[in-house]
């Protein structure tokens, strides 16, 4: 797939506060681009530069081949946002907020087809006010999606959603991107960037430190599989650790932790040393690497602290 | 076509909007129905304390008299005591009359039109007597009525003493008339008021809102041009500002039989004029107010002196004259007085050309003043 977006050098400075520091990426057609990162990374900041609502310090951003900073009016007219905490008008009903939202692009829609879509139709009499939180989230995806843009911006669109309204959530950005829109979305929920995102950059400190697909980012962390078992005795550590295919056993709380690239290995291995020790193991998980490991290695922090 | 849209979206807004309402029409509605039926019409009785001694018979005969005029409520006491009331404000004026006003052989019937006029043949004119007057500077108006309407009584009996022919028969309860009535003065300056307060809340509350709100922010993210929206919001204002001014005019006319007389397109312009003057206010509030909970108080700080200052509801020639001074210039006044130049007198432009050019003047300034402080995103830190 071509390019959609290209994002060279993009930096922003507030007085002497480097919120952005010289970024490159470039977002490829009908992909889902994800921007992970914790709080204050610099996300919205980069998502605003992209969209042209904020200046530019330094750096270009081409989007459908404008460039933001002379071609403003142009881009905007192709994208769609939905701002980190998107408000609208509490005096129109849904129906007449979309007509309106239309109008600024010099288009009329059909609103209950939009609202049908983001299954908000029953409630095209109502007020954004009376609203839940991810039916207000849904509309203002419907309003961004008013001029049929090719590329839908979505800052944190599932923040403070209960999961099942996450969820719900997940579903629409994936029929959005069924139709070949062009997303790119920021968050802070790795689960989130796992399931929706073709390739994810992960932002901390106003820099990119990784970006690559799911399952690259997780090569990347090289931590492999976690197995954790809750035991009665304290964990015979020392002998865990010689177990064939184990990287690592910690002593945890009240059991113990294995780290291993080969898990069809270390689980028999673990299981046969179990029961010749009568070792009784409750609760065995076993977890395959996460982004928030890849973050942490990359890091040494945890994102959400 | 943007403009439109926006234009019917924002009015459909301001008409579901209470507090908006509430400010354009609930509020000067009640101001002439209340202000409308106390009426200030009916000539007020003035408060007139008297002071004697021991009267000659003749004085007290004028003493007496005096209570007949129906423009006074008269109060006899001793000077302290009268002085007192005086201080609380229980009096506007204090006449102290000489005992030997009239002397006693005399018996001059006063305040009769042409009475008996059985004054007896002065031989010589007589020494003027001193009566001393002390008047309540609170109520300038009245005391001066009152001086007014002494003064004359003086005057015939002086004239009657001096037998001069009667060259004029006055009627001295004219003095008292009311040539305008309360709501004909009233009603234009509500009118100004209203629009100030309409184009000044719902600016400052709205725009500030949707500042706080991130709503300006997210308009920004469409193609649309900034000045369009701006524009959309004025043009909804100023219809408002029209439709408010026949409303409140027509209620006036239909319920208080308040005159309209004045060419409608002039009062059309001035009232556009004024609209866009306090709209240039109401931006420039909102540049300043970072938050909707600041609004109010800016607001209120600007608008309310205006509102008690400007001749909307007394005439400023009733305040002290430095006050005038200051208050003349303030936008609210010569809004208001040109709307009741015209509304009231029926006056032309040339008539009202200066009032016009003040608020014209106000206009471009507090415009300016918007451009300069208007802030379409919320600054952060
Ligand atoms: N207008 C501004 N003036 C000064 N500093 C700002 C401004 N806007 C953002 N910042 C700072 O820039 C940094 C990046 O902010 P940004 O909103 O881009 O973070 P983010 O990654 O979106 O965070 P979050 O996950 O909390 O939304 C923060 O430290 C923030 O305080
Ligand atoms: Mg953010």
């Amino acid at each position: 797939m071509p390019d959609i977006i290209t994002v060279t050098n993009l930096k922003k400075v507030y007085n002497d506060f480097t919120a952005v520091d010289s970024i490159n990426f470039v977002v490829h057609q009908g992909e889902t681009f994800g921007i992970l990162g914790p709080n204050g990374a610099g996300k919205t900041t980069t998502l605003e530069m992209m969209e042209g609502l904020k200046g530019i310090t330094n750096g270009t951003v081409v989007l459908d081949g404008k460039d933001v900073s002379t071609q403003g009016r142009e881009v905007k007219n192709v994208i769609g946002v939905q701002l980190q905490s998107s408000s609208f008008f509490d005096g129109l009903n849904l129906k007449e907020l979309i007509e309106t939202f239309a109008a600024l692009y010099g288009k009329t829609v059909d609103a209950m087809e939009l609202l049908r879509e983001v299954q908000l139709d029953e409630k095209v009499k109502s007020r954004v006010k009376e609203l839940s939180g991810g039916q207000k989230q849904r509309l203002s995806i419907a309003v961004a999606l008013v001029n049929k843009p090719k590329v839908l911006f979505l800052d944190e669109p599932t923040t403070g959603l209960d999961p099942q309204a996450r969820r719900n959530l997940w579903d629409l950005v994936n029929q959005i991107k069924g139709k070949g829109v062009t997303i790119i979305l920021t968050t802070h929920y790795m689960e989130e960037a796992e399931v929706l995102c073709d390739r994810i950059a992960i932002m901390d400190n106003a820099k990119i430190i990784a970006l690559d697909t799911p399952t690259g980012l997780l090569k990347l962390a090289d931590v492999g599989t976690t197995i954790e078992c809750h035991t009665d005795q304290p964990a015979p550590v020392a002998e865990l650790q010689k177990l064939p295919g184990v990287q690592q056993a910690t002593a945890e709380n009240h059991g113990f932790t294995l780290k291993t690239r080969q898990p069809e290995v270390a689980l028999p291995a673990l299981f046969t040393f179990a029961q010749q020790q009568s070792i009784i193991l409750h609760d065995v998980q076993v977890h395959q690497a996460t982004l928030e490991d890849v973050f942490l290695k990359l890091t040494g922090r945890k994102l959400r602290e | 076509m943007t403009i439109r849209t926006l234009t019917i979206a924002s009015l459909k807004m301001f008409v579901r909007n209470k507090q908006s309402l509430f400010f354009t029409l609930f509020m000067p509605f009640i101001f002439i129905g209340i202000f409308g039926l106390i009426g200030f019409d009916k000539p007020q009785t003035i408060d007139l304390g008297i002071v004697t001694r021991s009267p000659s018979a003749p004085t007290k005969a004028f003493v007496d008299s005096l209570g007949n005029i129906s423009a006074f409520h008269v109060t006899a006491g001793t000077e302290s005591e009268e002085r007192a009331a005086l201080q609380k404000g229980d009096r506007a004026v204090v006449l102290i009359v000489p005992d030997d006003l009239f002397p006693d052989p005399a018996a001059i019937p006063p305040g009769r039109e042409g009475g008996a006029g059985q004054a007896p043949a002065a031989k010589t004119a007589p020494k003027a007597k001193d009566v001393t007057i002390l008047k309540n500077v609170a109520y300038e108006q009245q005391a001066q009525t009152a001086i007014t309407i002494l003064t004359q009584l003086f005057d015939k009996t002086t004239l009657q003493v001096a037998k001069a022919p009667t060259l004029f028969n006055l009627d001295v309860q004219s003095i008292n008339a009311n040539k305008v009535r309360y709501i004909d003065f009233l009603l234009p300056g509500i009118v100004a008021m209203s629009i100030m307060q309409m184009a000044v809340f719902s600016v400052a509350f709205v725009f500030t809102d949707y500042k706080e709100k991130g709503i300006l922010k997210r308009l920004l993210a469409t193609p649309m041009k900034p000045l369009d929206f701006v524009a959309s919001q004025v043009i909804t204002r100023l219809l408002v500002a029209v439709t408010q001014s026949a409303v409140l005019l027509g209620f006036g006319a239909l319920v208080f039989k308040s005159h309209i007389y004045g060419n409608p397109l002039l009062i059309l312009l001035t009232v556009l004029l004024g609209g866009i003057m306090f709209l240039g206010l109401g931006f420039t509030i909102s540049g300043l107010s970072k938050t909707t909970d600041a609004v109010p108080a800016i607001a209120n700080i600007i608008v309310f002196p205006m509102l008690f200052l400007s001749g909307i509801f007394f005439p400023i020639s009733s305040m002290p004259n430095w006050l005038q001074g200051v208050v003349t210039y303030l936008p609210l006044q010569p809004f208001a007085k040109a709307m009741r130049a015209i509304i009231g007198d029926g006056a032309g432009f040339n008539v009202i050309k200066g009032d016009l050019a003040w608020v014209a003047g106000w206009a471009i300034v507090l415009v300016a003043l918007a451009v300069i402080t208007f802030r379409w995103e919320e600054k952060r830190m």
